[in-house]
């Protein structure tokens, strides 16, 4: 299977000086997310890779797609950094399959 | 809230002995899920930590790899990196399996076939600065792989957390309960019908009697 990025112009380079397959340059949320739609219809392409700044955008949009497991959808930083809170997602998580709100990594229970 | 019973029971013997059966089943059946609960619950947190560890490294790797992307695009010009982009053979192929842990469908990510030379010879005509780059989107490559590894597999184990949490919870307030009034309106119910025979044969005892 092959891994494929979905991001902007200095993401898709290095990742694509890494040795990615398959790159697009997108621009906008939208260009984004039929992007990675017609990429999840795809059966070869077993992981897509977008940047945060555009997951927190699109991320409501395309929860069919996170919810079928492959391809898997990973949010990483670009070039501005981390997006703050960007714990989010994994937190929720933790807030709908425990019940509680916990601070993930110190074991402390808010 | 009074328990509702279960609908269009016979208030039968046979009923209560099946109902009985199936009782012990649902606690049987409860049990058995709370324990898978916790187990997911443990190994859920297991995998947060991972995550939170992998995700502060990326994060690390990432901003070494675009600062060195930074002063590449400096040195060696956009134009000229990008082409250097284009000629890389793209060299990574993913292996995705799917284990089976519990229940729970979790991704596996292997790479498979990269090429050895990738890491190891420089280029040439371009600075060292892209060379760093290079090296550090790498590492960072591995990191996003593995992150999206277990990623994935959170995900995946919060969805059925949630999903056997919801069964233990209708078993233990729904099910269960409606099962024992179930059982206790049928007891109650043959109890009556026990001592209106009593009455009833007494009753024809004494006329019997009276004769």
């Amino acid at each position: 299977m092959k891994i494929t990025v979905v991001a902007d112009e200095d993401t898709v380079l290095g990742l694509k000086l890494a040795g990615v397959n398959e790159t697009y340059i997108v621009n906008s949320p939208i260009e984004a997310e039929s992007k990675i739609r017609e990429l999840s219809t795809h059966p070869d392409i077993g992981l897509i890779i977008i940047t945060e700044q555009m997951g927190a955008k699109i991320r409501k949009l395309i929860p069919d797609i996170i919810r079928k497991g492959i391809p898997i959808i990973l949010e990483i930083p670009d070039k501005t950094g981390a997006v703050k809170g960007a714990e989010d997602p994994i937190r929720e998580l933790v807030k709908k399959a425990v019940g509680v709100d916990i601070k993930i990594g110190k074991k402390q229970v808010k | 809230m009074p328990t509702s019973i279960i609908a269009g029971v016979k208030a039968t013997r046979m009923e209560l002995l099946s109902l009985k059966k199936k009782k012990q089943l649902a606690q049987k059946g409860y049990e058995l899920l709370k324990e898978k609960r916790d187990a997911l619950i443990m190994e859920f947190f297991r995998l947060i930590e991972d995550v939170k560890e992998l995700r502060e490294r990326l994060q690390e790797d990432l901003e070494r790899a675009y600062l060195n992307l930074k002063y590449a695009k400096m040195i060696d010009g956009p134009l000229k990196l990008h082409s250097l982009a284009s000629s890389i053979k793209p060299m990574l192929n993913l292996e995705v399996e799917i284990h089976n842990v519990m229940g729970v469908r979790m991704p596996k990510l292997n790479i498979i076939s990269r090429g050895e030379e990738i890491t190891q010879h420089s280029l040439i005509g371009f600075s060292s600065k892209t060379d760093d780059a290079r090296r550090y989107f790498i590492s960072a490559l591995d990191t996003i792989i593995k992150l999206a590894e277990i990623e994935g597999s959170v995900k995946r184990l919060a969805e059925e957390i949630e999903k056997s949490k919801r069964r233990v919870n209708a078993l233990k307030s729904i099910v269960i309960p409606r099962i024992e009034a179930t059982i206790n309106y049928i007891e109650l119910h043959l109890e009556e019908a026990e001592r209106e025979d009593f009455t009833r044969l007494k009753f024809i005892k004494r006329k019997l009697s009276e004769r």
